[in-house]
């Protein structure tokens, strides 16, 4: 038989394929199913499944096809078809019912405070169905804020329609942007790691590009309703695509609006509106236009981070101390006001068949703002304020000297017995408190007021780009782009809150110089002029305000070679970044010098002042000088299929890139002075991988590595000691990322069933001492000068042993203490650990299950390099000791959480015109709320009373929501 | 189709039914009561400040926990607007005046100069500092006799805002009267005082380090050294501290066994904003003006006529004694008068 079949095969060189389109889940024959047979990326016929699911495609040359098919409810299979001079018949082509995913919403996260936590809105990792880890982690770790390799948020390129979206100051992936547009931003793909994707060269944390053009939203109408308690009570969507028309137009529009809070945070809330239109129109078989504008209007409440003391005074660790009752209604003092709409004009070209080009233009603009409370010379209003709380006046430790414990009674008793006025922002008081406060001419200076901390980009993308099919066996790739960006950042007077006014000055300088009239002005130019500081009404602009600018331009290519097996790349980028701040107003502070650079004067005094180093001016207003760099990269990337579905590949990349503008001025509110020993970063990255795909099975497994070295950054926080904000400006932080990360999917003998499973193994640690520069916002002073930071890499533990709980240490002949070892400090905010193992189960009517249980472990808390000085170790007396270095200087390590999660749905067709279908999700099932998922160390140091060391502030954090649903509904035709 | 409106229905149901869909109130916030104004009525029986103050002296000359039932009600005489009482204010009634150690940043935002405050004195301890009553919370650690009340939750307990009034008028005190319990704690005038070329202040070698260690690390800069060590103004700032100190004021102040000239070449010596008391002369009683390195016109110049002798100089303000001796709170500049009534400083 055998020989037969091989002599037949010799004797043509054409033949064809036929067979069934079945639902791989009981056979049942699948109708208008499209197939496209492809040979080499070229379609080389196309067929369509009949009433019976039979399909026939004759006349192929002898050779090896991949056939795809693609049928509505069902996901987009490919086979491999080989046709050796007769019709092969595959007998049944089997599909897999589409899953219902879960809708994941991007903005799906808990909104915290960025300026207190550095958090963002952003999912961990982005959707990638085709990847067994991604698929897991990039929504069931979402919960935890998992950072996939323990990257940050700015090394995830996100590209929009082939432009890089990453915010131009702060390097974040901005996914707020079109937060709400789930359906038109679905089409995207994703690659992983080092990869090199056709739309951009990214980093060494993957680049996703989300298509965000008409003729990528799924063509129909689309309505949605969904209600969740984690975030908001319902989301409406309505979506519609019309497709490719004869007449080359396509068009698709896309509406939500989310709204209402949530079951486990007060205070949180959405009224979030989000449109997208578009539309295409292809000109021939060459040209095609499209032109897109979306937006995500409206605001939301914040939430803020607490101590543990807080959090058990009020037995729960949701407490949000951002709101309270006006008038019996919860008030958000933070709530984050956004309106960014992005327009893209993008031109495509295909002249000849291995040549596509690309032109696109985009811009965002608007206005991003986020409210505050701001006082002036009055009682600090937040409630858990640390004076406010128990441990204030009482602490069992007599060393810090807080022995009142009938004090720490009552205000316990305010605590536990939440009584709002002391629990919670307390709008009623601070409305009276602004009504009674007339000045000399009857007028009411607000002592209280919100404010309003604008960041408004301007930013404008020009992008090209080209993919060019030389041959069969090798395609560049390559691209050029511009990035053009003026952020605004202002303050501007939101709500004066029963006043009549509030003045422009600087109520911290004022504490420090206050004999001094000019020092105070947060705008000396109008009180040189008019002699007096701007009394603000609601809307005006205060505080500091100035352009960040930002000029990135960058050139790169890939050359891809494929030969058959083997395929490899090498990718090479170079660029050219700068950036300034450009101070709009004339601080009082740092006066600068005039228009003429002569030294500003007022009464006969100098104003100008000098920095101590450079013995330049230090100025406020005008331009600082340009910080500008020479960026440049390269990738390659190796891999090799093996016959049956197995694939290795490695890459690996080195990068020189720019420090963002966030992260390079020392006080940008206030002056034009920048980090010193401002550098690239530059990241060395490699990983190599296995997956096997085939059969229903499904397995990665990577190994990976990477080093970042010379890393600034930029802390700022309020600090009431200092009456000023404070910040730690530092450098040379590099830090090494290596681990595994493994997925796999394993059809299991019950039809349907399969086994899923995720691991994400890593040590994320930090291997250098860097150097810290502390300064206040309302000072010239460099309060720390570019110090080390022995502690930050690691710290050690000393040999000690507890006697009738002393702890003693053990001391060497000369007389010091016995390190035993040094334990390593991690890269915080993820667990370095995480575990997900799970059954899915799909039946062949539609419905699907799925029930998953996963492990978190390792996860660290943010240091404060202040806590890792020598200067803060040693204390009051200069003596370091081993409870000092031991108690200041180590990393919190947050315990494991268990978490279990579930989704279930069904989808129907009816009249195979309509689909309508539900998906429930189910996350935490165990109601586990005390998983913490970062936070943050105090920022403040309490003395001893022996005068001997200094202790840490409380620390704060953020937990997980505990149980919580999703459920949205969906009517597709 | 049935199918369909079947399961929207039931979609539909699901949603209204959700018990815990409560709407976030996201409109314009309504503007919120104005607070109560008490009122006698609230509370019938009062205590005269007088009789309070007594209470310390009837218990022993200790702290004295108030038990009974106990309510004074005075007019707020203090402003620390400026910064030159700091956490406290003054009440005063027609027996006395007397501190109440409230213990809040910005006081002044919330009590008014002539505002009537009724202060619930049970549970509260009155105590004494050097010579002068107050009201306070019981202080554990034994320092002070009293400590400030703190928390919002216990000076709502004590401290209740009656009616806005005219601010209370000083009455002018002579100098025989300037020790009479009635006097003390009382905003008051004193006039034609003459500056006496002496000042005292107490700096630390390290003010980070051990303050109570006054051997080696206080510097007590007092009449032992020429006049007033050129210390012209009415108190110091920290940076004015600096200015003093490095332009050589001190040097021959004793510290630490050493002198502060010797220390500040070698070791260095800190800085931080000092309280200043400038000493007058009332007739031939010595007053000192006590103003605090953090008030806003710490480092305004006490007017040259004044310090060079020539002009005599009126003060406005609350009248204290410290170990028997005259002391002075200025509110602000405005207390400070020449002798024909009007203010020294704009």
């Amino acid at each position: 038989m055998l020989c037969s079949l091989s002599l037949f095969a010799q004797e043509s060189d054409w033949g064809g394929v036929k067979g069934t389109v079945v639902n791989r889940a009981g056979r049942a024959p699948i109708a208008e199913a499209a197939l496209t047979l492809s040979q080499n990326g070229e379609t080389v016929a196309t067929a369509t499944s009949d009433a019976e699911g039979k399909f026939l495609i004759e006349g192929l040359p002898n050779g090896i096809y991949d056939m795809t098919i693609k049928a509505a409810g069902f996901l987009d299979a490919t086979v491999n078809v080989t046709v050796e001079g007769y019709v092969k018949d595959l007998i049944f082509v089997g599909m897999v019912v589409e899953q219902v995913i879960a809708d994941v919403d991007d903005s799906n996260f808990a909104e915290f405070d960025m300026d207190d936590s550095g958090f963002e809105d952003a999912p961990s990792i982005l959707f990638d169905s085709n990847d067994p880890f991604t698929n897991i982690a990039s929504f069931g770790f979402s919960n935890i804020r998992f950072k996939n390799r323990g990257y940050t948020n700015e090394s995830q390129d996100v590209y929009l329609s082939g432009v890089r979206m990453n915010d131009a100051i702060t390097g974040y992936s901005p996914y707020s942007l079109w937060s709400g547009l789930n359906e038109a931003m679905r089409s995207k793909e994703t690659t992983i790691g080092n990869e090199v994707s056709d739309y951009g060269y990214g980093g060494y944390n993957g680049v996703t590009n989300i298509h965000a053009m008409p003729s990528s939203v799924r063509t129909g109408w689309r309505f949605s309703a969904l209600t969740n308690s984690a975030l908001y009570r319902l989301r409406l969507m309505a979506t519609y695509a019309s497709g490719e028309l004869d007449n080359g137009w396509s068009y698709a529009f896309n509406v939500s609006a989310r709204v209402g809070g949530n079951d486990w945070v007060k205070g949180v809330y959405y009224r979030n509106f989000a449109y997208y239109a578009g539309v295409e129109k292809k000109f021939g078989d060459t040209h095609r236009l499209s032109l897109v504008t979306f937006a995500a209007p409206g605001q939301r409440g914040a939430q803020n981070a607490s101590t543990q003391e807080v959090y058990d005074l009020t037995g729960d660790n949701m407490y949000n101390s951002n709101w309270g009752y006006q008038n019996g209604k919860v008030r958000n003092a933070r709530v984050r006001k956004t309106f960014e709409p992005v327009t893209i004009l993008k031109y495509t070209a295909t002249p000849s068949d291995n040549l596509e080009a690309s032109a696109t233009v985009l811009w965002r603009t608007g206005k991003n703002g986020y409210t505050a409370m701001d006082w002036y010379d009055a009682a600090d209003p937040r409630p858990d304020y640390y004076r406010n709380l128990p441990s204030y006046y009482w602490m069992d430790n007599k060393d810090y000297g807080r022995l009142n414990f009938e004090k720490a009674a009552w205000a316990k008793d305010a605590w536990i017995n939440d009584i709002p006025e002391y629990t919670h922002l307390n709008w009623d008081r601070l409305y009276n408190v602004n009504w009674n406060n007339y000045d000399a001419d009857g007028l009411r200076r607000s002592k209280y007021a919100v404010e309003e901390r604008r960041v408004d980009q301007n930013d404008i993308n020009l992008n090209a780009s080209i993919k060019w099919m030389a041959s069969k066996a090798f395609t560049l790739t390559g691209g050029i782009n511009y990035k053009w960006n003026r952020t605004e950042y202002y303050k501007k007077m939101d709500d004066l809150l029963g006043g009549d006014y509030y003045l422009n000055i600087d109520q911290f300088a004022e504490r420090d110089f206050a004999s001094s009239p000019t020092m105070v002005q947060n705008d000396l130019d109008y009180f040189l002029e008019f002699g007096e500081a701007k009394s603000l009404k609601e809307g005006d602009k205060y505080g500091y305000d100035y352009y960040a600018h930002v000029r990135n331009a960058n050139l790169w290519a890939n050359g891809a070679l494929d030969l058959g097996g083997f395929k490899a790349n090498l990718a090479l980028e170079a660029g050219y970044a700068k950036f300034w701040r450009e101070g709009l107003v004339r601080k009082g502070l740092f006066a600068g010098l005039d228009e003429n650079g002569n030294e500003m004067m007022y009464e006969g005094k100098v104003l100008t002042t000098y920095d101590a180093k450079t013995g330049k001016a230090i100025t406020s207003k005008g331009n600082s000088e340009i910080a500008d760099f020479l960026t440049y990269s390269a990738k390659l990337g190796l891999q090799y299929h093996f016959e049956g579905g197995h694939r290795i590949y490695a890459n690996a990349g080195y990068f020189n890139d720019a420090p963002t503008f966030a992260q390079s001025f020392i006080s940008p509110r206030t002056r034009n002075s920048m980090v010193p020993n401002l550098t690239t970063v530059k990241t060395a990255s490699a990983d190599i991988n296995y997956q096997y795909s085939n059969n229903g099975y499904n397995f990665r497994i990577t190994g990976f590595w990477t080093n970042i070295a010379d890393q600034t950054d930029m802390m700022s926080f309020y600090d009431d000691s200092q009456n000023s904000f404070v910040n730690f400006a530092m450098n040379g932080i590099d830090q090494r990322h290596i681990g595994l990360e493994m997925g796999f999917k394993i059809p299991l003998p019950v039809q349907g069933l399969s086994l899923a499973g995720a691991l994400s193994w890593g040590e994320y640690i930090y291997t250098s001492v860097p150097r810290m520069t502390m300064t206040v916002d309302n000072s010239a002073e460099l309060i720390y000068d570019n110090q080390p930071v022995p502690y930050w890499a690691s710290s050690p533990v000393y040999r000690k042993t507890v006697m009738d709980g002393e702890t003693v240490y053990e001391t060497d002949l000369d007389g010091e203490p016995v390190v035993e070892r040094f334990q390593k400090h991690y890269v915080p905010s993820t667990p370095q650990l995480a575990v997900d193992l799970g059954l899915n189960y799909r039946t062949n009517s539609y419905w699907f299950f799925e029930l998953h249980a996963q492990y978190f472990a390792k996860s660290y808390l943010d240091m404060n390099p202040l806590y890792r000085t020598d200067w803060i170790v040693a204390g009051p007396d200069w003596n370091i000791t081993p409870t000092e270095i031991e108690d200041l200087t180590s990393q919190e390590c947050f315990a494991p959480a268990f978490l279990l999660n579930a989704s279930i749905g069904k989808s129907w067709y009816i009249d195979r015109k309509y689909n309508f279908g539900f998906s429930l999700n189910l996350q935490n099932i165990t109601n586990n709320r005390n998983v913490r998922t970062g936070g943050y160390e105090g920022t403040r140091l309490a003395d001893s009373e022996t005068m001997e060391r200094y202790y840490k502030f409380d620390s704060k954090y953020f937990y997980m929501q505990g149980f919580n649903y999703m459920l949205n509904l969906y009517f597709r035709f | 189709m049935k199918r369909v409106y079947t399961l929207i229905i039931a979609a539909a149901a699901l949603f209204a039914g959700c018990e815990e869909f409560q709407p976030v109130f996201t409109g314009k916030y309504p503007d919120p009561q104005e607070q109560y104004i008490y009122t006698d009525a609230d509370f019938g029986k009062f205590t005269s400040i007088a009789d309070v103050k007594a209470m310390y002296a009837q218990n022993g000359n200790k702290p004295y926990v108030v038990e009974k039932n106990c309510v004074i009600k005075g007019q707020v005489t203090t402003s620390d607007q400026v910064g030159n009482l700091y956490k406290s204010l003054y009440i005063q009634d027609e027996t006395a005046g007397i501190e109440i150690k409230i213990g809040k940043n910005g006081l002044y935002n919330e009590y008014k100069l002539g505002q009537w405050l009724y202060i619930d004195c049970s549970g509260l301890t009155v105590g004494d500092y050097n010579g002068m009553i107050n009201i306070g919370y019981e202080d554990p650690t034994g320092e002070y006799e009293t400590g400030y009340l703190e928390h919002a939750y216990i000076i709502d307990q004590h401290v209740f805002k009656g009616k806005y009034d005219d601010p209370v008028q000083p009455v002018v005190v002579k100098e025989a009267d300037l020790h009479k319990d009635v006097n003390l704690g009382r905003l008051v005038t004193i006039e034609d005082l003459k500056y006496d070329d002496h000042i005292f202040i107490l700096a630390y070698v390290d003010p980070n380090g051990n303050r109570k260690d006054y051997t080696n690390n206080g510097i007590f800069i007092d009449e032992e050294g020429p006049d007033n060590y050129g210390v012209t103004t009415w108190a110091c700032s920290e940076a004015k501290w600096k200015e003093y100190l490095n332009a050589g004021n001190f040097d021959s102040v004793e510290a630490a066994g050493s002198t502060v000239g010797a220390l500040r070449k070698s070791t260095g010596i800190g800085s931080m904003a000092y309280s200043v008391s400038q000493y007058f002369k009332m007739g031939k009683t010595d007053v000192q003006v006590r103003s605090s390195g953090y008030a806003r016109f710490a480092d305004t110049e006490i007017p040259q006529e004044v310090l060079d002798g020539k002009a005599t100089v009126s003060f406005t303000g609350i009248l204290t004694e410290y170990k028997g001796a005259a002391q002075f709170t200025l509110i602000d500049l405005s207390g400070v008068r020449k002798a024909d009534g009007t203010p020294w400083y704009e």
